[in-house]
Formats: C-alpha cells, structure tokens, sequence
C-alpha cells in the first residue's frame, strides 16, 4: 500500500519534475523487493545505455507486483498525478525493473516515444551516494545543441521520482562508479 | 608531411587490402602502424563540441592537416579499397572522460567511406570509447582503440557510425582523425 499519497509542489526547472519521499509502506515494500530479485533480468547494451531490464511487469500476475500497479495506477493516484503537473487524463501504465551496476550509464535523452506523458522512477536501493554514481541528472538543453547540468538527485530509498515528458526534458543516469546495484522500477504514465 | 608505411604500398599488399576490403559483411580493413612518418600538428586549438542527445567531445583541424587531402593518401586509399572517391572533410575528434558520440547523429548520411585514425595512448578497454558501425541486418562492427591503426569503413546510407561513451574513471581520452571520402 501506499504510504504517501499527496505529491507536494512540482519544481518546475529545468522541467517539471518532483520526488515523492516515502511512497511504499515497509511491508509492501519488502514484497516489491522480494518480487523483483526473483526476476530474470538481461544486459541491454547500445549507443545510448548499459544496463540490466527486466521482462515488462504491466501484465505479469504477481501478488506484489499487483498491488504496486495499483498503487501507481489507481484512481486517486492518478488524479494527484495529474493535477499536480497538470496534464490531461492519464491512460495505461507500463513498467519494467532496471538494474544498473558498475560502469552502466544511461547517456541523456528527452524520454519521448509514442504518448509517454509522465515518467517516473520508484527507487529501491538503499543508502546510495553521491559517490556511486547513479544520479538521475537533469538539464537544460539551450537552442544551440548545448546543454546545463541544472540538478542531480541522488536517488532516495523508497522515493518515486517523476517529471513530465515533453521536448526539454533531457536527463541521464550517471555512469555507476562502485560496486553497487541500482535498483528501479521504471516506465510510464501514457495520454 | 606524414609518410604511409612502404609495406602497404606495395602491389601484393595492395591486393589483399581490396580482398579483405570487399569480403566483410561491413566492409573494412584495419591497418595497424599505418604512418613510417607521423606528422601531427598539436598546436591548433580544440573546442567544445555538443549537441545533446547526439555528441558531446572537443573537435579541431584534423591533426594530420593536409595529409588526408594528398594525392598518396588518395591514390592509396583508391588502389586498397577499389572505390573511385573525392574527400569530403577532416576533423580532429577528442573525447574524454563522459563524452560520447551516438549513432543518430549520422542519421541523413549517405553512402560514404569513414576514415579514422587513432592517435589515442595508453587506453583501457574497460573505458569504452570504442567506434561502432552498424548497418541494418548486419552485426555491428566494434573498432576498440590502438594507437597508429588507420581503421577503413565502408557505409550506405543508413549505416552509422560513433565512437562510444568514455567512462569517468578514463584516465586518457580518445583522440582521433575523422576523415569522410565520398564516391564518385
């Protein structure tokens, strides 16, 4: 279940984006874990990233995973998801787990594909620091092609971080620097 | 002016550089301690290169100069490929810890014969910074670094090329010539 239901001010620079501290209660989040270390993850390698990605979670029937869905996707959520950006009416969800280790990177991109409207991230490794890596970074792309590294979040045990996909959202996952695993559930609120 | 290695000059040489040339699925040859001479002009200044979502690196005159214009280094370049070419353009390419360059950014390519040249010293491959070319249906070529090599890459259009993310613990940085040959 969740544990924190009201998303506080959206910060609107470089994009609107916001942390939500606290999301899971602890017996969920324990499940969620547990559920997620007991998936088949494969490297994934390109130009752009390096990483670890799970099956697609939005149709597997698990007892954890469907109530994390619910969390993320029921109507009361969406409704404080989409007054606090204010977008239209959110449609399907999707998501997938995502485990980054040593010298993985995801390089910057604006996250635009189909009809992504809000991206988020719940982040499900503990007492990570500055110094792993791993930062969600975001920034300001300027007319002539270059770019302002404008705010790194260090990702927060138990936080879902989200921000609005639009043309300026540019962001990266720092390159991992120690022997660490990144864990996350990502994906997507739709239009 | 810098010098080509006599040994690949000559006509046996030659002959094989066409052979392998045109038998790879990307076709490409790699030609280690290309230059008896290296004539590297270091004195003219890089600048910052970015366009986000596409590269990120420092850029200047090639680092060779005129050499990639030359009529050797054409008529070399014509008798180990079998391609009738005219050269496009040259630029020096540094990539440091971070940078990166990724394959979109050649998305309105056409067909055209990638020349690189690698200047880059005491790498480790666990840095990335490798070269990629991709081409539809075909595996991708991966081209890791080595000091001297002269690497020869034949693409279509919608056949890119880049030069892969440098990690941060990178204690050097990749330094390339990056040459373009047309086909006549």
């Amino acid at each position: 279940m969740r544990k924190n239901n009201t998303i506080s001010a959206v910060e609107q620079s470089p994009f609107p984006h916001v942390v939500v501290e606290d999301f899971l209660d602890d017996d969920t989040l324990d499940l969620v874990i547990d559920a997620l270390a007991g998936l088949e993850y494969s490297f994934s390698e390109s130009d752009l990233f390096s990483y670890w990605a799970s099956v697609k979670l939005t149709d597997i029937d698990h007892p954890a995973l469907n109530v994390l869905r619910e969390d993320l996707g029921d109507r009361s959520w969406r409704k404080e998801v989409t007054q606090a950006f204010q977008v239209s009416k959110l449609s399907r969800i999707d998501m997938a787990a995502y485990v980054y280790g040593q010298g993985d990177f995801l390089l910057p991109h604006d996250d635009q594909v189909e009809d992504r409207i809000i991206a988020y991230s719940l982040h499900l490794t503990p007492d990570l620091e500055e110094l792993d890596g791993g930062s969600l970074d975001l920034f300001e792309g300027r007319k002539d092609g270059t770019s302002k590294l404008v705010k790194s979040i260090i990702p927060k045990f138990n936080s879902l971080n989200m921000f609005e996909v639009s043309e300026t959202s540019w962001h990266q996952v720092s390159e991992i620097l120690t022997d660490i695993q990144r864990l996350t559930l990502t994906g997507w609120y739709h239009v | 002016m810098s010098e080509i290695n006599f040994y690949y000059l000559e006509k046996p040489t030659l002959s094989n550089l066409n052979r392998i040339f045109g038998s790879a699925d990307i076709p490409f040859i790699r030609l280690s301690k290309f230059l008896s001479k290296e004539e590297v002009n270091f004195e003219m200044k890089s600048q910052r290169d970015e366009k986000i979502g596409f590269y990120k690196r420092y850029v200047r005159p090639s680092h060779l100069g005129d050499f990639w214009e030359s009529k050797d280094f054409l008529s070399f370049l014509e008798s180990g490929t079998g391609l009738n070419l005219k050269f496009r353009s040259s630029q020096g390419q540094t990539y440091g810890p971070g940078d990166y360059s990724l394959l979109h950014s050649e998305e309105f390519e056409r067909k055209r014969l990638v020349v690189v040249y690698d200047f880059t010293n005491n790498w480790n491959i666990e840095w990335g910074g490798h070269d990629i070319y991709t081409s539809p249906e075909k595996d991708p070529l991966i081209c890791n670094r080595d000091a001297g090599t002269l690497m020869l890459t034949l693409l279509d259009e919608g056949d890119y090329s880049c030069t892969r993310y440098v990690s941060l613990k990178s204690d050097s940085k990749v330094v390339i010539d990056k040459v373009i040959f047309d086909l006549k």
